[in-house]
């Protein structure tokens, strides 16, 4: 690339001149995109969060699926009637962790490779949404068939998700939040095991205590999966520049 | 009426191909590091900083320096002129493709 200046006038009369630059143009977007992309970790990290919780789902007693609605103070929050202390605390510890660990990882990355991401938007995304969640329940806004299952706080991980797709300009992140968002809508409004007695799954004595899991563990595992994927596809172009 | 030729959409702060580089790149994130503009573009320190200051005086980003530890950084943000500049230059240069890929006989 030459460093000699171009005056409006010189290159324009001819068509390759324009050609060239937006190529050009393209060329840097891209390699830019790719640099900053660093959101396998809040993937494996929400996930990971997500996954956690789910002993908090195990039915205390023999029920086929979620017993009742959420707690009384965080409907939605909580999976059993009258609402469990430890689950509404550990979501909101968690998400707000995660927020934070989520934007220290983008400042650290964006230090890194000498491109910074706006992470900011984020994290206030995850509390506008988490702020909502809480409030909204509360005046009956919400449909209840939402806050049945005590999993809406995997809406709040989705919201944050497609603000940080757009932060990230990631196309590939806004499919993996569209298919999250999916996957939490029906972990919220459907039992998920029917699928698997479906598919040949007969739970017998102790077993049906843990008939609510795979509405944890589902949005969990599309998570853990993307981030996995994401891992290995952010870390070759970094191997290869190495 | 015809429309005005794209190059009047042209400006001469901005057509320059490295400025334009690091427009590009300061667009696609909040800040960017001197080295990976340096880096990217191919350019030597003493070019990119020339570059840099005709942006900055032209309003089109802000330049500031910082520390890492001991090690002195130095940061580049696209302002809002800037990206409002960048969008015209792109349209220009699509139109001006566009104008002579649609006189090239097929």
């Amino acid at each position: 690339m030459s460093s000699d200046d171009t005056t409006p006038g010189e290159g324009s009369a001819q068509a390759d001149a324009p050609r060239t630059m937006l190529s050009e143009v393209r060329r840097l977007r891209s390699e830019a995109r790719t640099t900053r992309h660093a959101y396998w970790l809040p993937l494996v990290l929400f996930g990971l969060v997500i996954a956690g919780s789910a002993p908090f789902y195990v039915e205390p007693t023999h029920s086929s699926g979620f017993t009742a609605i959420g707690g009384a103070a965080f409907p939605g929050f909580s999976p059993l009637l009258g609402g469990q202390p430890a689950v509404i605390v550990y979501w909101l510890l968690a998400i707000g962790a995660g927020l934070y660990a989520t934007s220290l990882w983008y400042r650290r990355h964006g230090r890194r490779v000498g491109l910074m991401t706006p992470a900011r938007g984020f994290v206030i995304a995850g509390l506008i949404a988490g702020a909502l969640v809480l409030v909204l329940p509360t005046v009956q806004f919400l449909p209840g068939d939402l806050t049945i299952r005590g999993t809406l706080p995997f809406l709040i991980i989705a919201a944050a998700l497609w603000v940080l797709a757009r932060a990230e300009r990631s196309a590939a992140l806004a499919v993996i939040a569209a298919v999250f968002t999916g996957t939490a809508l029906l972990a919220s409004l459907y039992n998920v095991e029917n699928v698997l007695f479906r598919l040949g799954w007969t739970p017998t004595g102790a077993q049906w205590r843990l008939t609510t899991l795979p509405n944890i563990l589902l949005p969990a595992l599309v998570l853990l999966v993307s981030g996995a994927g994401a891992y290995v596809a952010q870390r070759r172009p970094r191997m290869v520049a190495a | 009426m015809m429309a005005a030729h794209p190059t009047r959409g042209l400006d001469e702060t901005v057509h320059q191909r490295h400025r334009l580089g690091i427009l590009t790149i300061t667009s696609e994130a909040d800040s960017a590091d001197f080295g990976y503009l340096r880096d990217a573009l191919e350019l030597t320190a003493g070019n990119l900083s020339r570059h840099l200051t005709v942006l900055e005086e032209a309003g089109l980003v802000q330049v500031w320096k910082g520390y890492e530890g001991k090690r002195p950084r130095t940061w580049v943000k696209i302002t809002a002129d800037g990206r409002a500049a960048l969008t015209t230059e792109i349209a220009a240069l699509t139109e001006l493709v566009r104008r002579h890929d649609a006189k090239t006989p097929t």
